[in-house]
């Protein structure tokens, strides 16, 4: 079971560490965080179990709370990205500016 | 040694000319350049008279006392436990030789003075004529081995200065380059004796490393690169003394004025070469094998030159050749162990080869040329008296006739080498053949009779003024006069060092060089001996094939020109040598323009580029793309990752 | 059982995760998400943390996606001519795909010899409800109301701004 959690875990995590470093727009990137945060949530939940642990559950709580605001930040941050008129695109964003 | 104050003459010798050099150079050349040499004049007067009076206190003549000595005056550049030492040594070969620089010398000063009027650099060659005479004072002087190179090179440079001195001659110029070369190559064994001596003995001072050599010898043995300097000191002197591979640049160095010739390249100048020998033979005679080859080489080359001086139609390349040919004859004695009578033909060589060469120089004033062809003169005999008159003293000196100073040294060097045996005995019969008679063919091609194939009578040449023959008459007196001198040179040489602490004394075999043999004595019955005939038998031939068969000179030259061309190349050495300068300027145009251009400059100017496309290869790694960044920043979370968990 | 239905269920999401990284279109890629984020839910569920697995839903697929989905629509999600889902890199793009699974794979070989805990499995204690809450309001008291004005300011982020002149 364990060993099925891993490889579960494992499997998202490299899905979303892909999407991260290798799709070119900036939601799509933001998916993947997600989806990496999602991931590490499924290996700490099975270990609290297995360990008897309720303290990791309310950890597991608290990051679940913490990504939902960090995708809304990101989100926010995207659309300014786009009202400032310099695209959706990760390949545009080399300088900072405005 | 160190509580000896230094005589003021040993000071007057060089405070004299420096102080004539700065002078001239820096009130008079800009002033009135044609009075540069009444300062020079006085410096060489002083000088004269300093280096008399250093030779007589050496000898402890007329209650002058003191003796020889050796001190160290400045201590310079110090490094570790030696250091470029300037001291003066005042001992008898080198005052035996400085004195007879210094007087013909001098002599030869008043003779450029009249000789060099009218040019336009007076001024610079009267500097640099008494800058040459400074560095050859300092080199005979020198206390140590460095300071005698130091002074040496100073020579080569004085040499090379004056060789070129009509720079607008291409001939010229050529012949200065080719000096100046040879004897680098010739410097270069120097510089490497030089090294091997400093890590052998660790000092360079003569009288150190004298006792230090004794002291070896007498535990048995000798150091392990004495061979090998003796052989670099060896090569050295074959450069700067004109003997046998190293020879070709003094012909070539008549292109210089002819007081250059005269005093450098007779008299002074390429004695260097023997008189480093002379400093070094403790070093050389403790070698046993390295005295035969200074014989062979002095003697090949005696015979060498002598045959191409009697080719020769240019009265100052027939005068150059007998020049190498006698040092050749002193290498030979100096061969023979021969030490004493070795510097004594180098002082008497010294008067009478600066007579001939002056002579010369008076042929070919008359004619307004800096040096005559035996086609340009002819029976001249009556046109110009004096220099006849001095000209034939000088050539019977130089073949070895009874009372003129030749016959006292180079008869006895010729008596040496026939008592040796072997191939020295046949070269002394050669040598004395020989140079009798180029002397004489030259005598009579330019004195004596008027031949078709000569212009010279057409030429109307006269004397020329009293400013010219009086130097030449005065030396000429020296040159008939010095062969009743051998006992003082023997005297100097030989008695080494007088007041020298027993305990150091007591192993002077090597130091006073008392062990090597005196000049043997000749009296007059002699001049019917060995040598004697031979010389006849010299003057004999060049007679017959010059005044009786009078056109045989040119006879051969027309029709054999390819053995004239033969003897032109001198047997083709000339050749040789050309090839091997060809081949060297070859190598270094190649490394110059392949080796430094291409490659190195290349190398270095591509790691420019190499150092600029590894740059613009990893500007694109800070090139703000966001995907590189996350890419790598995932790599490292990775690798840390791996770090930890293990 | 709960073995074989969290296989099933990691498989699907696995699934979903490839074609989530690979679709051209970042509506369908949303959606994927969303499939990916219910069956961790339906894990949370399956490994006894049922409060979790509401949470994950609720807040998660219920709220966050559908943000994401409105902002999607907002920028434009349908690909358009000559458009490329993967970025450039400066070094081949081959290279950065083979990093990421050299690095994966390097973890999961460190993880594997290093010893994944092979503790066997216990079934879930109902009991843990309990503790998980009084966890959450006593020793992370403090972390819950951080994270309470955390989703607050968040909020404000997406006021909307003078358009800029």
């Amino acid at each position: 079971m364990t060993s099925v959690v891993w490889v579960v875990t494992g499997l998202l995590f490299a899905a979303g560490l892909a999407m991260v470093v290798l799709r070119r727009q900036l939601l799509a990137m933001l998916l993947g965080v997600e989806l990496m945060l999602a991931a590490v949530n499924v290996a700490l939940v099975h270990h609290a179990g297995l360990f008897s642990d309720a303290q990791a559950m309310a950890a597991v709580a608290i990051v679940i709370a913490i990504a939902a605001a960090e995708a809304v930040v990101g989100l926010s941050l995207i659309l300014r990205v786009l009202r400032a008129g310099r695209g959706v695109d990760a390949g545009g964003l080399s300088e900072l500016r405005g | 040694m160190i509580g000896i104050a230094i005589p003021l003459a040993a000071k007057l010798l060089f405070l004299a000319p420096v102080a004539a050099i700065l002078f001239g150079f820096f009130v008079m050349r800009p002033l009135k350049p044609e009075w540069t040499h009444w300062p020079i004049l006085l410096s060489c007067a002083i000088v004269t008279a300093s280096s008399f009076y250093l030779a007589a206190r050496v000898l402890g003549l007329y209650g002058i006392t003191g003796g020889s000595f050796d001190k160290d005056v400045l201590h310079w550049a110090a490094a570790g436990k030696w250091a470029v030492d300037f001291g003066l040594r005042v001992d008898g070969p080198g005052v035996a030789v400085l004195t007879m620089v210094s007087l013909v010398g001098s002599l030869i000063h008043v003779y450029a003075a009249a000789y060099m009027k009218g040019d336009p650099g007076f001024s610079r060659f009267f500097l640099v004529f008494h800058l040459f005479f400074l560095a050859m004072i300092g080199l005979l002087t020198a206390n140590n081995y460095v300071q005698l190179y130091l002074f040496w090179e100073l020579v080569g440079v004085a040499s090379y200065l004056l060789i070129g001195f009509w720079f607008h001659k291409e001939s010229a110029r050529k012949a200065a380059l080719k000096a100046f070369m040879t004897n680098r190559v010739g410097d270069f064994g120097f510089m490497l004796a030089l090294f091997f001596i400093l890590s052998t003995f660790n000092i360079s001072h003569f009288n150190v490393i004298y006792v230090k050599l004794a002291l070896t010898q007498q535990q048995g043995g000798i150091p392990v690169l004495l061979p090998t300097i003796g052989a670099l000191l060896i090569w050295a002197a074959c450069a700067k003394s004109a003997q046998f591979p190293l020879y070709f640049w003094l012909p070539d160095a008549m292109e210089g004025p002819t007081p250059t010739s005269a005093l450098m390249h007779a008299a002074t100048m390429v004695t260097a070469g023997v008189f480093l020998l002379v400093r070094s033979w403790p070093l050389i005679s403790a070698v046993p094998s390295l005295p035969p080859v200074v014989a062979g080489i002095g003697a090949f080359t005696a015979i060498f030159s002598a045959i191409i001086a009697a080719t020769k139609k240019d009265l100052k390349r027939i005068l150059a050749y007998s020049t190498v040919s006698h040092l050749g004859i002193m290498m030979l004695a100096l061969g023979l162990n021969h030490v004493a009578l070795a510097i004594f033909h180098l002082v008497v060589h010294g008067f009478f080869k600066a007579v001939l060469f002056l002579c010369a120089g008076n042929v070919g004033h008359a004619i307004h040329k800096p040096t005559a062809n035996v086609d340009e003169v002819g029976g001249w005999r009556k046109a110009l008296p004096w220099t006849y008159a001095c000209f034939l003293i000088a050539a019977l000196s130089l073949s070895g006739v009874y009372p003129f100073g030749g016959f006292f040294s180079k008869d006895a060097i010729m008596d040496v080498a026939w008592e040796n045996g072997g191939l020295i005995r046949c070269a002394s019969v050669l040598i004395s053949f020989g140079s009798a008679f180029y002397i004489f063919r030259m005598f009579f091609l330019t004195f004596h009779g008027d031949r078709p194939e000569q212009q010279g009578l057409k030429a109307h040449p006269h004397e020329a003024g009293a400013e010219f023959v009086a130097p030449i008459f005065l030396i000429a007196l020296g040159a008939a006069a010095i062969g009743f001198a051998a006992p003082y040179v023997q005297e100097l040489v030989l008695a080494g060092w007088r007041g020298l602490p027993t305990s150091v004394a007591s192993i002077s075999g090597v130091l006073n060089l008392a062990g090597s043999p005196t000049i043997p004595e000749l009296g007059w019955r002699d001049l019917f001996g060995r040598s004697g005939l031979m010389a006849a038998l010299g003057f004999g031939s060049a007679y017959y094939l010059t005044m009786v068969d009078a056109s045989w000179d040119w006879r051969w030259r027309r029709n054999h020109p390819r053995l004239e061309a033969f003897f032109e190349s001198d047997f083709l050495w000339k050749t040789f040598v050309g090839l091997i300068a060809d081949f060297t300027g070859a190598f270094a145009g190649f490394c110059g323009r392949v080796l430094d251009k291409c490659w190195w400059d290349g190398a270095i100017e591509g790691s420019a580029g190499a150092a600029h496309g590894a740059s613009e290869a990893l500007a694109g790694y800070s090139a703000g793309r966001l995907n590189d960044y996350l890419w790598w920043m995932a790599a490292g979370a990775a690798l840390l990752l791996g770090a930890v968990l293990r | 059982m709960t073995l074989i239905a969290v296989v099933l269920a990691g498989a699907v999401a696995a699934g979903f995760a490839g074609v989530m990284l690979f679709s051209r279109s970042l509506y369908v890629s949303a959606v994927c998400l969303l499939v990916v984020l219910l069956q961790t839910g339906l894990i949370f569920l399956l490994r006894g943390a049922a409060l979790l697995g509401f949470l994950q839903v609720m807040v998660y697929a219920g709220a966050v996606m559908v943000l994401v989905v409105i902002t999607i629509m907002a920028t434009g999600g349908e690909p358009q001519e000559g458009f490329s889902r993967f970025a450039d890199f400066s070094f081949p793009r081959w290279l950065a795909v083979s990093g990421l699974i050299a690095a994966a794979c390097e973890v999961a070989l460190t993880m594997y010899l290093g010893g994944a805990s092979t503790a066997p499995v216990a079934p879930a204690d109902p009991s843990m409800a309990a503790g998980f809450s009084t966890a959450l309001f006593s020793s992370y008291a403090l972390a819950t109301e951080a994270v309470t004005l955390l989703m607050f300011l968040a909020a404000l982020a997406v006021l909307p701004d003078k358009e800029a002149a």
